[in-house]
């Protein structure tokens, strides 16, 4: 399409745009602010959450009326219960992360005092030294069936309260009755979940959800940053070409370089911007989160490698894709708002994988998943996500058709990409459909 | 030689046409003026010339070949409706125009210092655009479109706002291009400057070509049959002259005759016993001619 001019005059716009992007203000300061407050805004999130989280584990007092000494409650008794995955509290504590296990994710707690009578328990839950009792009937081990008095205000840990009961219950129930061991599993039937998966060759792999949650987490994340890069890189592009269309330094661009070049250098240029951003923001995350390095090194997750390969061309081509398309559209609005909203379609289409995610997730190789393959609008987030659940399920020539697919559509897209941008360059006004179609079949 | 060659350009824009047909050539190291109305259709050829739109119709040479987009490099633009990026230094922008015209970005650089100084506004290097005046924005974009020294380069009401101390600055700058050889279109309004500065002109007026040549052919062709004479003395009756206006001070202005040429009045005024200091046949101001072809168009 270009020849050595042609690629001369796209690095000197793409240089000249990029240089431009990031000595912007508003770019350092979205750049190295963003994450400054991010951390804040965690802060914020975090201070009460702390608070709860030690409120919570500030034991919650709860009575126990059993007029037939079903539960045999002589003092007052604590039940608690674990919220983490064995395989991933394992994870922690070898990643040198085990303290964090005892104070953030860790463990609520009930106490259950016993107390003689209803009445008595009433007057406690009304004078709110405790949040609920519990009414252990004489016929409970027929009928199974306690009754729960609590405050009359909301109380979010209701459920919670309920299973520690359950717990106490079983621990009760068989203390004294079985031995030590069958009565851990009564009390505790699955203390540790050993997880495996079993590929179609019959190859036992890690199946832990530590290694399910990176499956998903990878192309999620992938998707994510695809859609921030292409949406916040559109936003400079269709922010540039705006001010050159009200500058009127457009005629000037256009008698040095073609539409085709002026797009492709643009996009060049703040697509690096764009891309440097958010891997300015990896890199932070990375550093702040160093401890995940070694979890992941040490866990025996089986990384996602195809897909992470994938990635990067994916990310490329897909970018290339829609960001032409959104210069495009974008340079036909009159004013930045207006360019916004025309280039709006393509926003939407790319969160499309997104939005079906629910779908996604339950078949990831479904008739949908595999619809979405082929479509170029879909194909980046979707190859990622296949190869990276099940590789096998995913065929070579599905991955080599869809890159064909991509490739094609991204040449399409500059083309048409192209056209429209030069047809909006050179309309003061946001042009009617007819005189699209005919500039367009002019210029071609 | 031929520069530059319209070949029956044609355009409309919807059910207006813009150009109708127009054909005529720019020759290599000259200034020639395009002029013509507000909507007369330059700014469409001009912008046909650039291949910023295409003709519906018609042929469009330059350096003697089909118009390619590959002849950016050797043509130099600035529009009538010109702008700059305001938030970034005059270097800057000077330094990416000229790198988009092909130099290197060192070779740009260097010569916007240069020609910053040649517009007398080497202060302003480290400015940034938005604190320039209208006139120092107006010179920093002419010397953004020169510093490249495009062999052709349509120049679009280059002199706009500019005090009369930088008008001549810029007519300078044109006049040294054609001592160099390069070829300058020309588009404005000012007929003194046309007359000043131009060699040949191209008039369009509602899309067609109206006048088209040398500049004092083009007067000489449009003038009425009048001469201006200075004399000692009364003018004697002569039959070549219809009237004689005394302005005074031994000037007259003569209106010839149907018929007669200059040459013939002035052999009757002499062989009649005038004394006949100087003798000019008046040429028609380029804004007359303007306004006649403008007038006449409508």
């Amino acid at each position: 399409m270009w020849r050595t001019k042609g690629w001369r005059k796209i690095w000197t716009i793409a240089t000249f745009e990029f240089l431009t992007a990031v000595r912007r203000p508003g770019y350092l300061i979205t750049t190295f602010g963003m994450p400054l407050f991010m951390a804040g805004y965690a802060g914020i999130v975090a201070i009460p959450a702390y608070f709860a989280s030690r409120s919570v584990r500030e034991p919650a007092v709860y009575g126990v009326v059993d007029p037939g000494s079903v539960l045999r409650l002589q003092n007052e008794v604590r039940s608690s219960q674990s919220q983490l995955p064995e395989e991933v509290k394992r994870a922690l504590e070898t990643a040198g992360r085990g303290g964090s296990v005892d104070t953030g994710f860790m463990e609520s707690s009930s106490v259950f005092r016993p107390y003689t009578s209803d009445t008595e328990a009433r007057a406690a839950l009304a004078e709110r030294k405790i949040k609920g009792y519990f009414v252990v009937p004489f016929d409970y081990i027929a009928r199974g069936v306690v009754d729960v008095y609590t405050q009359d205000t909301f109380n979010i840990s209701a459920p919670e309260s309920r299973n520690a009961f359950s717990s106490l219950i079983r621990e009760r129930l068989v203390n004294g009755r079985l031995d030590e061991l069958t009565s851990a599993r009564v009390v505790s039937p699955l203390k540790e979940t050993r997880r495996f998966s079993v590929t179609k060759t019959g190859q036992i792999t890690d199946g832990g959800q530590a290694a399910g949650f990176v499956r998903i987490a990878v192309p999620l994340i992938f998707t994510v940053l695809f859609l921030m890069s292409v949406l916040m890189t559109s936003g400079y592009l269709m922010q540039g070409t705006a001010t050159e269309k009200e500058n009127k330094v457009v005629d000037v661009l256009l008698a040095s370089a073609n539409p085709d070049e002026i797009l492709a250098g643009k996009l060049l240029g703040l697509g690096g911007a764009g891309l440097l951003q958010i891997a300015v923001w990896m890199v932070i995350v990375l550093v702040g989160g160093i401890g995940v390095v070694p979890l992941l090194m040490t866990s025996q997750i089986e990384m996602p490698w195809v897909a992470l390969a994938l990635a990067i061309p994916l990310f490329l081509i897909a970018f290339l894709f829609f960001g032409s398309l959104m210069l495009g559209t974008g340079s036909l609005g009159s004013n930045m708002r207006e360019a916004q909203q025309l280039a709006m379609v393509w926003s939407l289409t790319a969160a499309l994988p997104m939005m079906m995610m629910a779908v996604l997730l339950r078949e990831p190789h479904g008739t949908v998943a595999r619809v979405m393959t082929w479509l170029p609008f879909s194909a980046g987030p979707l190859i990622m996500f296949r190869a990276s659940t099940d590789l096998d399920s995913l065929a070579w020539w599905e991955v080599v058709g869809s890159f064909a697919v991509l490739l094609l559509s991204t040449w399409l897209a500059i083309r048409v990409g192209a056209r429209l941008f030069r047809i909006g360059l050179l309309s003061a006004s946001r042009p009617k459909l007819a005189e699209i179609l005919r500039q367009a079949r002019l210029s071609s | 030689m031929v520069i530059l060659a319209f070949d029956n350009i044609a355009k409309s824009y919807g059910d207006t046409p813009a150009l109708r047909g127009v054909s005529f050539d720019v020759h290599a190291g000259e200034i020639f003026g395009l002029l013509g109305p507000n909507g007369a259709g330059k700014s469409t050829l001009i912008r046909i010339l650039m291949d910023i739109i295409r003709p519906d119709s018609g042929e469009v040479r330059v350096f003697g070949e089909p118009r390619r987009r590959e002849h950016l490099d050797r043509l130099g633009y600035l529009p009538e409706e010109r702008g700059l990026y305001t938030k970034l230094t005059v270097t800057d922008v000077m330094t990416y125009f000229g790198a988009l015209k092909g130099l290197s970005r060192a070779e740009a650089r260097r010569r916007s210092v240069e020609w910053l100084a040649r517009v007398e506004l080497p202060h302003v290097a480290g400015w940034k655009i938005d604190r320039l005046s209208k006139g120092m924005s107006q010179k920093v974009q002419i010397a953004a479109v020169l510093l490249s020294d495009p062999e052709l380069c349509v120049l679009d009401e280059p002199t706009t706002g500019l005090d009369p101390v930088n008008v001549r600055l810029v007519q300078d700058l044109l006049l040294e291009r054609r001592r160099h050889g390069r070829t300058t279109i020309l588009s404005t309004h000012q007929m003194n400057q046309v007359e000043a500065l131009c060699d040949r002109v191209a008039m369009i007026n509602r899309g067609r070509l109206m006048v088209y040549g040398e500049v004092d052919e083009v007067r000489r062709d449009h003038s009425l049959p009048e001469v201006r004479v200075h004399a000692r003395g009364p003018l004697p009756a002569v039959p070549a002259v219809a009237s004689a206006i005394d302005d005074g001070e031994g000037s007259w202005r003569l209106m010839l005759a149907d018929g007669s040429a200059p040459s013939d009045a002035l052999a009757t005024l002499v062989r009649a016993g005038a004394t006949i200091d100087r003798f000019e046949p008046m040429l028609a101001p380029m804004e007359d001619i303007f306004l006649r072809v403008v007038r006449e168009g409508h």
